[in-house]
């Protein structure tokens, strides 16, 4: 969708024809998409079941340049900030769900929360080894590989409002396998770019990062604290946590500081401090919703099929490996934890959608290829088929495992 | 079928059920979590038992049998330590409490046995709208007979423990009015209320024997009348109370109870009469509604009471029995009581300061954890 976009002109096809839509304004192109996807999502939902966010992100998936090509992926760097927005929202509102005090009073599960992300991560990593991919590259993969998608798992949770011990560790093993692999990124950011492998300043990054990063966070849930003393109970509330999310955001991002893990302190601290007075609506409310929406489309929109069937092996491996160390560091310490056999299963389903937000929330553009550099080209295409097959299907597997499985969730919505 | 004999236990031993609330350390609500706390707490130590309740965000806890006040608390204070560890484990929280302040019947899951759906079947929504937090005292008899006489005697006191007790003033996110909301779950049942007038266990097993044939019940089970005879247990059951926000208070008013039941029975200050009941249910009412500050009618002498006064008279006419049962404790405890206001007061006064009654629900899961 380039250029301007009379509705009907002489000089252009219609708009209801699929070389309207091609030619249409960006902006009109993805609000177009946006009441397609939230008429097709609520249709398939009553009619198969299907998690509304999967039909959000098909939508975004039929517009690609994967089936209609109603939207080049280049199109969508515009949007980015908006885009950002809306996950930013999201890992906020998670931030706000997460009680650290549970890691102390539960040592097997903050053990839980480390090893499945990095048994994970070393899964992917040794199987690409041992099928030929170069060690940095394989590295790389299962670092990606680390992470469960926090915006999956929130939108599920919004749709089907699950209440239990499955739902409870999803959050917290989403917010943690989340920050792990952000920060083995920035250190392999620092690493691939220091020529001599200066260790030093490599660490000395990682420090700066992880301390101005939860620095940051702190400083917005205080600040939010502060505000909030004369808005309680007011509609300006969210409007306010917006507000905030956003500054943290931008700061985050212009001082190389991590979004991610700046919005999760946020949230966490501003639970801690304003306690029952913080009212977190979901998605911050209606404006949220719509930029949920959007950020799903935009998912969609991402998607990759290129070269699958010659990659296929790899992804298989990325896809099996991370499924294996994380079933495997769910089971084993799924009993000292205090988890029943059957939602350490749900849990290990339930951790299954892939992230590509601790690459991306971090990036100015959505190229991947430029956030990794010195990355075999091949592995990359790999990770990113991998990602695309397990977030354009996460729903489905956190929305099973949550009604099915663990039966934590009635379905109704 | 027939009533079964009455088991002949030591008298006034006791033991104290609670059913206790699950909820949520992020919202406060009713957490539905019973299955995962039951399995944490398999291998606890101590002689108390834990058990699911009607629906899933409920466990009952259950003492070992005692004689004193002593063990008692040692032994709650033993399973709370226990229960919160637990909990904690599990990121969830354990409240006292009769009603939970906010919660919607609507949302809560029935516990997945066969008794509970056979409840949930027979009283359609009556059995979610159950998810209320009682605590039932047991106290043994020697016989089917003294435990029938006492649990008639006992009912003059009935407002007693409903307004010492009292700790569900919000239902539904409101505020009720009433002390005791709980209560008023319970009424809704058909075999609610007092027991039948009979003073002899042959009388009620004719009684019973009548019932059966109905099909109206099939157990004992069925009845969920105030104070109900446990046959299979040597006990009567008093289970008017609403669970206490704390043990010490839990404790408080089973030895009470056990205080009074000494007094019944060695000094006979009156006999029970079905007379007594003309005044059962006002007498109720106003301990459900007003609490401490309601109004007691005495059933023998019509006389009309503060029944905070007439507990406080009650409590000076038992102290000599409470100091032969190690109870002295127990008896100051309820006494100043009293004068501090009931757990319904408390709840209420966490949210008269502007808080919402998540941190009331909060205060009372400090108060039974800390």
């Amino acid at each position: 969708m380039t250029g301007l976009n009379p509705l009907t002109s002489s000089a252009s096809p219609p708009l209801w024809t699929l070389e309207g839509l091609r030619g249409a304004d960006p902006v009109l192109g993805l609000a177009l998409l946006m009441v397609v996807a939230v008429v097709l999502a609520e249709l398939l939902h009553r009619h198969a079941r299907l998690p509304r966010s999967c039909g959000h992100m098909l939508v975004g998936a039929l517009a690609s340049p994967l089936v209609l090509s109603l939207l080049e992926r280049s199109e969508l760097d515009a949007w980015k900030p908006l885009i950002d927005l809306a996950i930013a929202i999201l890992v906020f509102e998670l931030g706000t769900r997460i009680r650290p005090r549970w890691l102390i009073d539960n040592p097997p599960l903050a053990l839980t929360c480390v090893l499945e992300g990095a048994l994970a991560g070393l899964a992917v990593a040794a199987s690409l080894a041992l099928m030929g991919v170069p060690l940095l590259s394989a590295t790389v993969a299962g670092t990606v590989a680390m992470s469960t998608s926090p915006v999956i798992t929130l939108a599920v949770l919004h749709e089907s409002r699950p209440r239990g011990q499955v739902t409870e560790r999803l959050l917290l093993m989403t917010a943690v396998n989340s920050v792990l692999a952000m920060l083995m990124l920035k250190v392999w950011h620092v690493v691939a770019a220091s020529v001599d492998r200066d260790l030093f300043a490599t660490g000395m990054n990682a420090l700066y990062v992880i301390s101005g990063s939860v620095l940051l966070g702190a400083a917005c849930g205080l600040l939010l604290e502060l505000l909030s003393r004369r808005l309680r109970g007011t509609s300006a509330m969210p409007v306010l946590q917006i507000g905030l999310v956003i500054i943290a955001s931008m700061l985050a991002v212009q001082w190389t500081l991590s979004p991610l893990l700046a919005l999760l302190v946020a949230g966490m601290v501003a639970r801690s401090r304003m306690r029952h007075a913080l009212t977190v609506e979901p998605q911050l409310g209606s404006a949220g919703a719509a930029l949920s929406v959007v950020l799903f489309v935009c998912l969609g929109l991402l998607l990759t099929l290129d070269d699958l069937l010659k990659l296929m092996p790899w992804v298989v491996a990325i896809v099996v490996a991370r499924a294996a160390g994380k079933a495997l560091a769910v089971a084993t310490l799924a009993r000292p934890s205090g988890l029943g056999w059957r939602q350490a299963g749900a849990l290990t389903l339930a951790l299954q959608p892939m992230s590509s937000l601790a690459v991306l929330l971090a990036a100015d553009t959505f190229a991947w290829a430029s956030q990794l550099p010195g990355m075999d080209r091949a592995v990359l295409q790999a990770v990113l088929l991998a990602t695309s097959l397990m977030q354009i299907t996460g729903p489905l597997w956190t929305t099973l495992a949550l009604q099915k499985v663990a039966r934590e969730a009635d379905g109704a919505s | 079928m027939s009533v079964a004999a009455f088991t002949a236990s030591e008298p006034l031993t006791l033991g104290v059920e609670l059913e206790l609330q699950l909820v949520s350390t992020h919202d406060f609500d009713l957490a539905p979590q019973a299955d995962d706390l039951l399995r944490v707490l398999k291998n606890h130590t101590g002689a108390w038992d834990v058990k699911p309740e009607i629906t899933r965000s409920m466990i009952e806890i259950g003492t070992s049998i005692q004689r004193e006040h002593g063990p008692l608390v040692a032994e709650l204070h033993d399973l709370r330590k226990q229960l919160s560890a637990g909990a904690r484990k599990l990121n969830i929280a354990i409240a006292g409490g009769g009603t939970h302040p906010f919660q919607h019947w609507s949302a809560q899951q029935i516990y997945p046995t066969e008794r509970f759906h056979y409840i949930s079947e027979l009283y359609g929504y009556l059995a979610k709208q159950f998810t209320v937090f009682g605590q039932h005292v047991h106290i043994g008899c020697e016989n089917g007979d003294t435990a029938l006489w006492l649990l008639h005697a006992l009912s003059r006191y009935v407002p007693h423990f409903i307004a010492l007790s009292a700790s569900s003033p919000y239902v539904q996110g409101v505020d009720t009015g009433f002390d005791s909301a709980r209560l008023n779950s319970v009424f809704a049942f058909p075999l609610s209320g007092r027991a039948p007038f009979a003073l002899t266990w042959d009388d009620f097993g004719h009684y019973f024997d009548k019932m059966t044939s109905t099909g109206v019940v099939q157990s004992m089970k069925d009845f969920y009348w105030d104070i109900r005879p446990k046959p299979e247990f040597g006990t009567i059951e008093l289970r008017v109370c609403d669970t206490p926000l704390t043990v010490d208070k839990a404790a408080a008013l089973a030895c009470y109870l056990q205080c009074l039941c000494r007094h019944l029975r060695e000094e006979r200050p009156f006999e029970p009469a079905e007379d007594d009941y003309l005044v059962y249910a006002f007498n109720r009412f106003q301990a459900c509604r007003f609490g401490l500050d309601g109004e007691i009618i005495d059933p023998k002498t019509k006389q009309r009471h503060k029944l905070r006064d007439d507990i406080l008279r009650t409590l000076a006419r038992i102290d000599e029995h409470a100091l032969d049962l190690r109870a002295l404790d127990a008896s100051n405890l309820l006494r100043d009581s009293l004068f501090d206001g009931n757990d319904a007061r408390g709840l209420r006064a966490r949210h008269a300061t502007g808080l919402p009654l998540e941190a009331a629900v909060e205060w009372a899961a400090h108060r039974w954890m800390a």
